[in-house]
């Protein structure tokens, strides 16, 4: 039994995509999820890892491809792309051999494509699509949304609970948000560099490096955050802005 | 009486050098009246010179001469004004008295009065706008009469001895009066004559070149091609009345008529080395057949004898072909046609330079509405196939509905060459659209009307609104995660319908200056602003992450009951 989960911004879209997976017996497949944005789908695939997502490419603010280069590589589940028509998409999967199906689906190609899924096990390489760098860092706040611009984080970093961000708000002053991306993922494809197992810290937003005992040090942000910086990566950052 | 006989005789050689002299361009700033300096240094210069002649030619009697000098004097005023009479007047008075005799005084005084005299004839017909009557040789025969009473009366009054002058009067005052006055009125008959030659010429002239622009305007509009420049050349022909008038592009003759038509046939290559010659090197070529030598390339027996070979020039000087007249061997080339032809060419260049212009205007016009169709189908229709597929599971009847929106909406795209609709077929349109989109979009998308009646039956160009509303789901509040709305409203406003369609999602901005638009857009601005003019059209605002607004503005038209 393959766990999935069904991305789409409209709503009757997902609705016969659900049914028509649940019309085909070959495959035994449970929607455990559908999400009407990216935004969610993003939040809904790293809490309940799926094995597979059915994604659509056409969404509102973050498309299914900028979706894509936010899941981490390592736990990607398989990606089924579904779109209606994305003449430049199309031949991107295509030339990758990657999975898709079109809209308005037919029953018999969705069929085959969830046999290949099913037996294809080696992981898709994503690169092709998703190495760009990302441009909009989906957050979720207390009932809403925050897409913020990867120049407005000061730090990132992870606890328990998951990975949070600080970032400069238009007033200046800071705010903390939770984010569904890993850190890895931040710092792959963004400008923000590690300074701690658990820290990122965008290097533009720096104000103060404070070094303390035994090698450790801090930095303080513009925004008066503070974050720590280990021996390991100390060293890192002081090539980095030539501290010598 | 001897007198009068050899004074005549001195005049008619005077008229003959007039005469000879209106040969010459010299003669041509005196045909008009133009008041411009190089125009009266002319008139000075020609008529001082007539003056002097005047003198010499005078017969010696008694210790003084009589003459014709008054003649240059009046006519140089008369033509001149006053200042050129004056001017002249005083060259030839000067002139006079450097010869001497007890006369001498009196002459230079009368003779600059005399110039003076025109040119006060010159000014007053001048300031009552008669100035054709100024070149009545009636009134230089007059004035001139007028002129000799006064210079004998001065010479009656100035000379000295009294007695003297006044048996000289006795003598020259009849020969003189007689002499002169038909002299100016000969002199003036050459003038004026000269002047309608040269009138009657350009007359013609211009004639003939406006009724070829007239007759061959707008044929060459549809195209350079052989059944049009058919009727240029016939036109031409018949107009300029050549021996044959040829039309060749830079290959192939594309019109010929006249004689040797049988032989000189549209369509086939151009043979002629002069043509080639022409066409290489964009230049005129005339080939009289005397001093260049002109012959028939295709047949020996062929009759025309010369050729004149114009180039047609277009943008950047590029020649796109040429056009020949040619006279046959017996006949010669009037210089009328000669400096036509040219003329001619560039007439013709430019209409076929305006064929081009309008034939890839239309062309655009329709590629841009093809394209505008085109961009509305694939995106759009898959989706909303995956919609209604969607729906028929859950509820047929609704799907049903949502075909017959579906078909509409193609129906009225297919429909390429309607120009223009009312508003409420527009509505309808945008109405079939949405019942699509709002489907799709069915939890995030609200579409608010109010459009006011009065405006239904107004004609807008066909896909004016449509463009509009796509524009502000497809990059608008598809966007949005949630809650977009758009208004679509009209209302009127000193005379003006103002059409607005408004989302809430500002995404539309762009930069300040760079006033961009899709393509869409831009067409939807350009079609409005064909319609009804440059001040109407399409304008974008856009206040960013909040809202963004196209306006329509164009006339509001009264209904004719």
């Amino acid at each position: 039994m393959l766990k999935a989960i069904v991305i789409d911004d409209e709503q009757y879209a997902r609705d016969e995509l659900i049914a028509l997976i649940a019309e085909q017996k070959e495959v035994e497949i449970e929607v455990i999820a559908s999400c009407n944005n990216a935004i969610e789908g993003l939040k809904k695939v790293n809490q309940l890892k799926p094995d597979l997502i059915f994604l659509d490419i056409q969404m509102p603010q973050i498309t299914g491809i900028e979706m894509l280069g936010m899941l981490d590589p390592e736990t990607m589940p398989k990606v089924i792309f579904v779109t209606a028509f994305d003449e430049y998409a199309l031949q991107a999967f295509e030339d990758n051999a990657f999975d898709y199906i079109l809209k308005p689906v037919e029953p018999c190609r969705l069929r085959k494509t969830l046999q290949r899924v099913k037996y294809k096990m080696q992981q898709d390489n994503y690169q092709v699509l998703t190495d760009k760098p990302l441009s909009l860092i989906p957050c979720a706040g207390f009932n809403r949304y925050l897409l913020l611009k990867p120049s407005e984080i000061e730090i990132a970093y992870s606890d328990q609970s998951g990975v949070h961000i600080i970032s400069q708000q238009a007033d200046k002053s800071v705010a903390e948000t939770s984010c569904s991306l890993s850190l890895k993922i931040l710092e792959e494809k963004t400008e923000l560099l590690r300074c701690h197992r658990q820290y990122l810290i965008n290097p533009n937003m720096i104000r103060e490096i404070r070094l303390l005992d035994n090698s450790l040090a801090e930095i303080v942000t513009a925004g008066g955050a503070v974050a720590p910086v280990s021996r390991r990566y100390l060293k890192m950052l002081k090539d980095r802005f030539q501290l010598h | 009486m001897e007198l009068i006989f050899s004074l005549l005789q001195q005049l008619s050689v005077y008229l003959v050098l007039a005469y000879l002299l209106s040969k010459t361009p010299l003669f041509m700033p005196l045909t008009m009246l133009s008041g411009r300096l190089s125009h009266r240094l002319a008139c000075y210069i020609i008529f001082s010179l007539f003056c002097v002649l005047g003198t010499y030619f005078g017969l010696a009697i008694e210790n003084a001469i009589a003459n014709t000098r008054a003649i240059g004097a009046v006519m140089g005023g008369l033509l001149g004004g006053p200042v050129v009479g004056f001017a002249v007047g005083l060259t030839g008075g000067i002139h006079r008295y450097s010869m001497g005799g007890f006369t001498d005084v009196a002459c230079a005084i009368s003779t600059t009065s005399e110039g003076l005299l025109g040119g006060l004839v010159h000014l007053y017909y001048m300031r009552r706008g008669l100035v054709e009557r100024i070149f009545n040789p009636f009134l230089a025969l007059l004035v001139l009469l007028v002129a000799e009473v006064m210079q004998m009366s001065i010479i009656l009054l100035v000379a000295e001895p009294y007695e003297q002058a006044l048996a000289l009067v006795k003598t020259i005052a009849l020969p003189m009066i007689i002499a002169n006055s038909l002299g100016a009125a000969l002199f003036m008959s050459i003038i004026q004559d000269r002047k309608t030659i040269y009138e009657k010429y350009s007359a013609s002239f211009s004639s003939k070149a406006l009724t070829i622009a007239e007759r061959t305007v707008g044929i060459l509009s549809s195209g350079f091609n052989q059944e049009n420049t058919q009727k240029v050349a016939q036109i031409i022909y018949e107009e300029t009345g050549v021996g044959a008038v040829s039309i060749t592009d830079r290959n192939k003759i594309m019109a010929f008529i006249g004689t040797g038509a049988d032989h000189h046939l549209p369509g086939t290559l151009i043979s002629s080395s002069h043509t080639k010659q022409a066409i290489e090197n964009g230049e005129l070529i005339f080939a009289d057949g005397y001093e260049v030598a002109y012959q028939c390339s295709i047949k020996n027996s062929c009759k025309l004898g010369a050729a004149l070979i114009i180039p047609l020039l277009g943008s950047e000087d590029q020649v796109l072909g040429t056009i020949k007249l040619y006279e046959p061997k017996q006949k010669l080339f009037s210089s009328m046609n000669l400096s036509l032809g040219e003329g001619l060419a560039k007439l013709l260049s430019n209409q076929i330079l305006n064929s081009r212009y309008l034939e890839q205007q239309t062309l655009l016009t329709q590629a841009e509405l093809r394209l505008l169709q085109a961009q509305v189908n694939p995106h759009f229709l898959f989706n909303a196939l995956n919609t209604i597929s969607a729906v028929i599971r859950q509820d047929p009847d609704k799907a049903r509905q949502l075909i017959q929106h579906l078909s509409q909406f193609f129906r009225r795209n297919l429909k390429h060459n309607i120009e223009s609709v009312t508003l409420q077929d527009e509505l309808k349109h945008i109405h079939a659209y949405l019942e699509i989109e709002l489907a799709r979009f069915s939890d995030r998308l609200t579409v608010n009307f109010s459009i006011d009646e009065t405006l239904l039956t107004q004609y807008v160009p066909t896909f004016t609104l449509q463009p509009l509303v796509e524009n502000a789901i497809k990059h608008g509040t598809s966007t949005q995660l949630e809650n977009g709305v758009i208004d679509v409203s009209g209302c009127l406003q000193n005379n003006i319908v103002i059409l607005k369609v408004v989302d809430n999602a500002g995404t539309y901005c762009l930069g300040d200056n760079e006033m961009q638009q899709g393509l869409g857009l831009q067409i939807v601005d350009k079609r409005l602003k064909n319609s009804f003019g440059e001040q109407y059209g399409l304008s974008m605002s856009c206040e960013q992450g909040v809202t963004t607004s196209a306006q329509i503005k164009f006339p509001f038209k009264e209904e004719l009951s």
